[in-house]
């Protein structure tokens, strides 16, 4: 689901851009997440989240992680992809095909 | 003359901040801790910078820390999206007037120049000046960034203020530009600012003059 990883600009995070476009819904995310992870807050806009590190997790589908370890922030965005992965939080575009691991 | 000085992690507010301790102004300063939306290193460069600058020019800086995460919360759930920062800002400026008030100072100072990211236009700091009735002192606002980073360089801030940190996540994709003050009056009308400002107050701590 996340392919790309490349480090923010100040290197003190990554960021997950997802291959295709979709849309969450953070309120059923939240209700997922909760099970499996510590919910820092729930703005509306993002969701944040801990687990192996701090995770913000916007609407459309990017996430911004909180660690200096590519290695961390991979498996990290793959966790997190393998929890949403078939859920009705994610809501597909029409214009993005089937999602991939 | 002392002043509030709103001093972030970045390049800026600590140039701002040195620049006015240079002319003899008694400085306190005052951070508002993005977390959630940012991460720990930018409260450690904020730290790190102004004890730096207590070390450059012998003047203890009295330095309070104030929790804006909730903050951020309450106006992302309630508010227009594209209004944060200026709502944002608005919010940090009250929070610095109850400071200066309780220090006896005699106005904000903060590190903004013109049009240098979306929220610092002209139109938009009117609107954020609207927020307070202190003076702010702007003495990087005719700067462009490459002077701002020459002095920053020459006083010894650049090489802190460009360790890794998050900036703030809860920036919008596309931020207001000019915004009109009836439509932040209306859209903050949505959140109780006062209860905010007595909470953040609440929950800030400080260091005292020689603690840093």
């Amino acid at each position: 689901m996340y392919s790309v990883l490349k480090p923010c600009k100040t290197s003190a995070a990554f960021e997950a851009i997802p291959r295709e476009r979709f849309t969450l819904d953070l309120d059923l995310c939240e209700d997922i997440f909760r099970k499996v992870c510590t919910i820092i807050t729930h703005a509306g806009i993002m969701l944040i989240v801990s687990d192996q590190c701090e995770v913000s997790i916007h609407k459309d589908g990017r996430l911004i992680l909180k660690t200096d370890s590519g290695d961390v922030a991979r498996e990290q965005a793959g966790r997190i992809a393998g929890w949403l992965e078939g859920t009705p939080a994610i809501r597909k575009h029409r214009d993005s095909g089937s999602l991939k691991k | 003359m002392k002043l509030i000085s709103l001093i972030s992690g970045g390049i800026d507010s600590p140039v701002a901040t040195y620049l006015m301790i240079r002319r003899g102004v008694e400085i306190v300063a005052v951070h508002m801790d993005n977390r959630p939306f940012t991460d720990e290193k930018n409260l450690d460069k904020t730290l790190n910078l102004v004890r730096h600058l207590r070390t450059l020019t012998g003047t203890p800086i009295k330095t309070y820390v104030v929790p804006h995460g909730p903050n951020h919360i309450t106006i992302a759930r309630n508010c227009n999206r594209h209004l944060h920062c200026l709502f944002c800002r608005r919010m940090m400026y009250r929070i610095a007037e109850r400071i200066a008030e309780r220090e006896g100072a005699d106005g904000i100072l903060t590190g903004e120049s013109v049009g240098q990211v979306a929220s610092q236009t002209l139109q938009n700091l009117s609107v954020v000046n609207r927020a307070i009735k202190y003076p702010v002192i702007r003495p990087l606002i005719g700067f462009d960034k490459e002077e701002i980073i020459t002095i920053a360089r020459k006083i010894g801030t650049y090489e802190i203020s460009t360790l890794p940190g998050l900036c703030c996540t809860i920036v919008p994709k596309q931020p207001s530009t000019a915004a009109k003050p009836e439509d932040v009056l209306n859209e903050e009308s949505k959140i109780d600012i006062d209860s905010l400002v007595e909470k953040s107050l609440e929950g800030m701590y400080v260091f005292g003059p020689e603690a840093l």
